[in-house]
């Protein structure tokens, strides 16, 4: 008691340092605890792709869907790839008017819905006119004639024009991009066909998918599970490139994260143990 | 003295139904107070509270499929309160039931499937699992070694029955013994982390539940709380699962998960549309496993991990209907099943389109 009356100070500073050190422990602990959480609680990622990278992106909508409070899409951390859609049905079209082939595995497409693909290409949304803002006979002079030549413009989309990976040396551009109107694509009859419709074009070569896409078969799609209901199809350009389909007909990509460890192992090297031997 | 018999008769009665009053009061009252307590509306209000996560009246609840109309609605109710508390949002538990002349089938295409693992990430999306300690993922991509035959022909004549000091077993040895004939999961590699998939000289095989026709976790549950529904997909009642994990064993599959500890879901990632057999928050101490999405599928729509893959290596319908997509597949393509030999009939098929 006299120590306490003679040096208060002493005691005040005393009793801070107790009360500071249990105040930062109680913190830290915190810290370690929300550590976790923190990473959690990441912002979505709102630039997202649908199956490949480039080919069609989504922007995410925050409460697209009020009743549930749904975003359009949800997309995944490590690769931005759309992993979930709130509506299926977001941003689609009518698939418009399809052949009809009288087999067995006629298509059901009365209901069914695409993305459009023209918002997707990039040289097509240039110009108010699509590709014929230059394309037009005047700034870029109509071809004569389909035959191969060295082409300097949009070696992005084709390195070298005189080695088109498609085809193996049978197709060159023309044969599948319209010569006079060039927002769109033509077939070996000379119809002309949407971007937004490239089956009608990729299955006149390429019939034994066609065919299988049709049925359901090859292909994505989505929405309804049911024979004659609602459902978004994908187009062959949504998955393959046609400018490097002879290199890969699906390219490579990233894979999603890995599933976690079982607790208390370092590392799945043992799993690694069989690749030396194949 | 007649006079006298009656009045102490009357009495006596007097006594004897006070006793009655008496007892039947108590009864009643003590009944009444423990009714009180498991009545929904106050249970419910407990739920606010995140601490009393059961609530009682969700304690003694019964077997989902053997209550009435009026429990099961009272049951969602209560459901839908805690879960709307619980996660700060409106959240929405069906109890649709599965479609009539349906049976739900799946098929993946293990040639076209390139192991991205967006389905596993889809499903963990939709269906409100554990995000972290403990994270759970209800399907798994194993990454396979193409050709790891190892069986061969010279070999056929070479095995000979295991000899030991207790007498002849029986059992092969030798020759192509241990050698895996055709594909084998020995190989495979579950926690890959690739840069770039696919890779080179391999192939990738998701497995999640196979909904068998005959499936072994379902003989193996001591209560019952996971059965079969008439569209065929195996589904658990959550609140009825005791958490003995005799159906994660019986699974050839390895298919079921079990929710060790609780589960953490955060309330932004937590998906509002649930369905009482699917998506609806789990608690601690339960098994789960894929349904199917059986929120979305009896509602006519497509699972997640269908809508999500890439490469359109995932089909899902109807297997009565002659033109939906798994029909198809099974009419065209060269199609197996996972584990054929445990004789558990499954309707996730796997073909090589």
């Amino acid at each position: 008691m006299d120590f306490l009356h003679k040096s208060p100070a002493i005691v005040a500073l005393a009793l801070c340092g107790v009360l500071a050190t249990g105040v930062s422990a109680v913190n830290s602990a915190h810290a370690a605890e929300e550590k976790p959480a923190a990473a959690q609680n990441a912002q979505p990622v709102t630039d997202c792709f649908e199956s490949r990278i480039g080919y069609s992106s989504v922007t995410r909508v925050e409460n697209a869907d009020p009743k549930y409070g749904y975003p359009n899409v949800k997309c995944s951390q490590t690769t931005g790839a759309v992993l979930w859609w709130g509506d299926p049905f977001d941003g689609t079209i009518p698939m418009g008017e399809m052949p009809d082939i009288s087999d067995s595995t006629r298509g059901d497409f009365d209901h069914a819905v695409v993305k459009p693909r023209e918002p997707q290409l990039q040289y097509f949304n240039m110009g108010p006119n699509g590709c014929e803002t230059c394309h037009n006979g005047k700034m870029v002079p109509f071809p004569k004639d389909s035959k191969p030549r060295l082409i300097g413009m949009h070696q992005d989309i084709v390195e070298n024009s005189l080695k088109l990976m498609h085809g193996r040396g049978a197709l060159w551009c023309l044969n599948c991009h319209s010569a006079t109107h060039r927002n769109h694509l033509i077939d070996r009859q000379g119809n002309e066909i949407s971007f937004n419709q490239p089956q009608k074009l990729c299955g006149g070569c390429h019939g034994e998918n066609y065919i299988d896409w049709r049925a359901g078969v090859h292909g994505k799609r989505i929405g309804s599970w049911a024979t004659g209901g609602k459902k978004r199809w994908w187009v062959c350009t949504e998955c393959h490139n046609p400018h490097t389909v002879q290199k890969a007909r699906f390219n490579q990509l990233k894979p999603e994260s890995p599933p976690p460890l079982p607790r208390g192992m370092k590392n799945a090297d043992y799993e690694r143990a069989g690749d030396a031997k194949h | 003295m007649s006079e006298e018999k009656n009045e102490k008769m009357q009495d006596a009665d007097e006594v004897v139904q006070g006793r009655r009053d008496f007892l039947k009061h108590v009864c009643t009252s003590s009944a009444a107070a423990l009714v009180a307590a498991t009545t929904p509306s106050e249970a419910v209000d407990n739920a606010s509270n995140p601490d009393a996560d059961v609530t009682v009246a969700e304690f003694f609840q019964g077997h989902f499929l053997l209550m009435s109309e009026e429990e099961k609605l009272q049951a969602i109710a209560r459901l839908e309160k805690r879960y709307s508390a619980q996660y700060s949002k409106k959240t929405t538990v069906s109890n649709a039931p599965a479609p009539d002349g349906v049976l739900f089938g799946y098929a993946l295409d293990i040639s076209k499937c390139i192991g991205c693992r967006r389905c596993v990430h889809a499903c963990v999306k939709e269906n409100n699992q554990s995000r972290n300690d403990p994270e759970v993922q209800w399907i798994q991509v194993m990454k396979m070694p193409k050709g790891n035959i190892a069986f061969t022909a010279d070999q056929l004549d070479k095995g000979y029955p295991e000899k030991s000091e207790f007498g002849d077993y029986g059992v092969q040895v030798g020759g192509n013994a241990y050698k895996t004939a055709g594909l084998s999961t020995e190989d495979a590699q579950n926690y890959y982390n690739d840069e770039l998939v696919p890779d080179k000289d391999f192939f990738y095989m998701p497995v999640q539940c196979q909904q068998c026709e005959k499936p072994p976790c379902v003989k193996a549950c001591p209560v019952r709380a996971t059965f079969r529904d008439h569209a065929g997909v195996v589904l658990i009642d959550y609140n009825w699962c005791i958490g003995c994990r005799m159906c994660q064993l019986a699974c050839p599959y390895h298919a079921r998960r079990f929710n060790w500890g609780e589960p953490h879901l955060p309330a932004e990632e937590m998906n509002p549309k649930t369905h009482y057999f699917g998506n609806r928050p789990r608690m601690r101490g339960v098994m789960e496993k894929c349904t199917f999405c059986a929120q979305r599928t009896r509602e006519g729509r497509n699972p997640a991990c269908q809508e999500v893959c890439p490469v359109g290596a995932r089909k899902f319908g109807n297997l009565l209907d002659p033109d939906s997509d798994v029909r198809r597949v099974l009419a065209t393509k060269r199609v197996f099943r996972f584990k054929e030999e445990a004789g558990t009939y499954p309707k996730f098929f796997y073909y090589i389109g």
